[in-house]
């Protein structure tokens, strides 16, 4: 369990000043409305301020901010209701705020047209793969699987695709000059 | 539907004041004790269970006397065949799937707890997926599936095993199911290569097992009940012979353990205990400054590519190559990042 030399609140502090785009561009990506994604990243955060010292240090914050998200998804759409009334202004703001047509967008309709006749398992890890740019390991973290596992997944997710599309898609919108995402090679 | 932003593009959105309002909201409103987090687990908790590739030696044999026969009728109007037999499920415990078919070979087995993962193939073209889960999960996976058509579909009504299902069709050779849950569990069994007719006939080769009878389809060789710390310490014996110590100093053998009975899973979480407690131990030399703890723990992972239950599973899955991957960067000089969570370490 991790200590914080520098006070807690100031380690959350950091944490939510490094991850809160990455967690609500998440969420997004994943509900119809704006309030959830809001909701989601609200509840992301709640439990990782509850869970602070369990919190891997560094970039490996970022998975397990994702797994936490994935869950607080799931429990919304089994229609659960709000476990807080955080980020009330955030829901106010986010719908407002929201660009009608993006052009920043994470990849092409046709793409996304395509991955929705995967199933759900191959879509998810194609998702966060593509949209969130993580490597074998980070999806494994973030599903709560082992790399041996999501690996033959990952391989098989792309390869349907590419059979639905005829080609391998491109992320797009990512300018990787500006938000550099490191790409370790898996040890084998 | 949101737009699918990339997060360059959410950080530009103007929601300043939302955000740092929410940041205040969780630290001024939240107590500072440890709350037991409903969305998070613990690292133990998620570990999940290893991908046992069971390869040629595990042939799903027809069984002379079935447990319960599966019966497959389309849009509810046929009548479910007669049960041969006594359903094990009497118990609770069969909501486990397997499919019974001659020429079909289980290839896969990712079996945790409540859920599983098992895959069969016939030849080079042909896949079943198997997969059983929770029932919380259940609308989840249901609402992801009705979205395989478009527009969204409901799926067709169907019954397999005596429970409705419903069916839907990613092609004309591929289809998937998911059946209700029962005692707890639903379960989805995905056909690729084969079409609706083939893919039915399979459906009608599924059975309901119980934990001994899932485990009786997997290959021999497994751990009895009561027989693990024999077979655990026989596995750091193995160590022993080409690494001294096995363990660093305050890591007893003891500490060591597993429930698992396929030899596969035994064996990594036995090697996996092993690997971690000298990785730990040179991550916390090297905080320390300690050259000489250091090099020895690197001398004991530098043993690893030895180790015998290793070897046994080198060519049965992935996990002996992720482990070797691991003491190969320690070769290398550093101390490797992840891997707590790249083996599973227990915490």
């Amino acid at each position: 369990m991790r200590e914080f030399p520098e006070g807690r609140e100031q380690e959350f502090r950091r944490l939510y000043a490094a991850y809160f785009d990455a967690v609500l561009g998440y969420a997004l990506r994943r509900t119809e409305r704006p309030e959830d994604a809001a909701d989601v990243t609200a509840e992301t955060f709640l439990v990782a301020w509850r869970r602070l010292p369990h919190v891997p240090p560094g970039e490996e914050a970022r998975p397990w901010l994702y797994g936490v998200a994935r869950r607080t998804l799931a429990n919304h759409r089994r229609g659960e209701r709000r476990r807080s009334d955080l980020g009330a202004r955030l829901r106010r703001e986010l719908p407002a705020a929201l660009p009608d047509a993006a052009a920043e967008v994470v990849q092409r309709a046709d793409v996304t047209a395509a991955m929705r006749r995967l199933s759900a398992r191959d879509q998810e890890v194609l998702e966060l793969h593509l949209w969130e740019r993580l490597e074998p390991r980070e999806i494994a973290e973030v599903l709560g699987l082992t790399t041996v596992v999501v690996r033959p997944r990952l391989s098989r997710a792309r390869a349907r695709l590419r059979e639905l599309l005829g080609n391998e898609p491109e992320p797009l919108g990512h300018d990787l000059t500006r938000h550099p995402i490191a790409h370790r090679e898996e040890p084998t | 539907m949101n737009p699918k932003l990339t997060d360059e593009a959410v950080g530009a959105l103007p929601l300043s004041p939302g955000r740092e309002e929410l940041l205040e909201e969780i630290i001024m409103s939240t107590p500072l004790h440890e709350a037991g987090a409903p969305g998070a687990t613990d690292a133990r908790s998620r570990r999940s269970r290893w991908l046992v590739p069971l390869v040629a030696a595990a042939t799903v044999a027809a069984l002379a006397t079935p447990l319960w026969w599966g019966e497959v009728t389309t849009g509810g109007t046929a009548e479910p065949t007669a049960v041969e037999s006594a359903d094990p499920g009497d118990s609770g415990e069969a909501y486990r799937v397997v499919l019974d078919a001659p020429g079909w070979m289980l290839e896969t087995a990712s079996v945790e707890a409540s859920s599983a993962e098992l895959t069969y193939r016939r030849g080079a073209d042909q896949e079943v997926s198997v997969m059983w889960s929770e029932e919380d999960s259940y609308e989840d996976y249901l609402v992801d599936r009705e979205h395989i058509t478009d527009p969204p579909s409901p799926g067709e009504p169907i019954v397999v095993l005596g429970r409705d299902a419903r069916m839907w069709a990613y092609g004309p050779t591929d289809h998937t199911m998911m059946r209700e849950p029962q005692r707890g569990h639903w379960a989805e069994v995905r056909g690729t290569g084969m079409d609706r007719a083939g893919y039915e006939a399979l459906l009608a080769r599924l059975r309901l097992v119980d934990q001994a009878g899932l485990e009786s389809t997997f290959s021999g060789g497994f751990v009895a009940s009561g027989a693990h710390s024999e077979a655990i310490t026989e596995i750091l014996h193995g160590i022993g012979s080409v690494a001294d110590p096995v363990l660093p100093a305050d890591v007893a053998p003891g500490s060591i353990a597993s429930d698992q009975s396929d030899p596969y899973h035994l064996g990594a979480d036995v090697a996996g205990a092993v690997a971690c407690a000298w990785l730990d131990e040179l991550r916390a030399a090297h905080r320390a400054g300690d050259e000489d703890r250091a090099a020895a723990a690197a001398t004991a992972l530098a043993t690893s590519r030895r180790w015998p239950v290793l070897r046994e599973m080198a060519d049965d899955g992935g996990y002996a190559d992720v482990l070797w991957g691991y003491a190969d960067q320690v070769a290398a000089g550093t101390v490797p990042r992840g891997y707590r969570q790249g083996l599973g370490c227990p915490s």
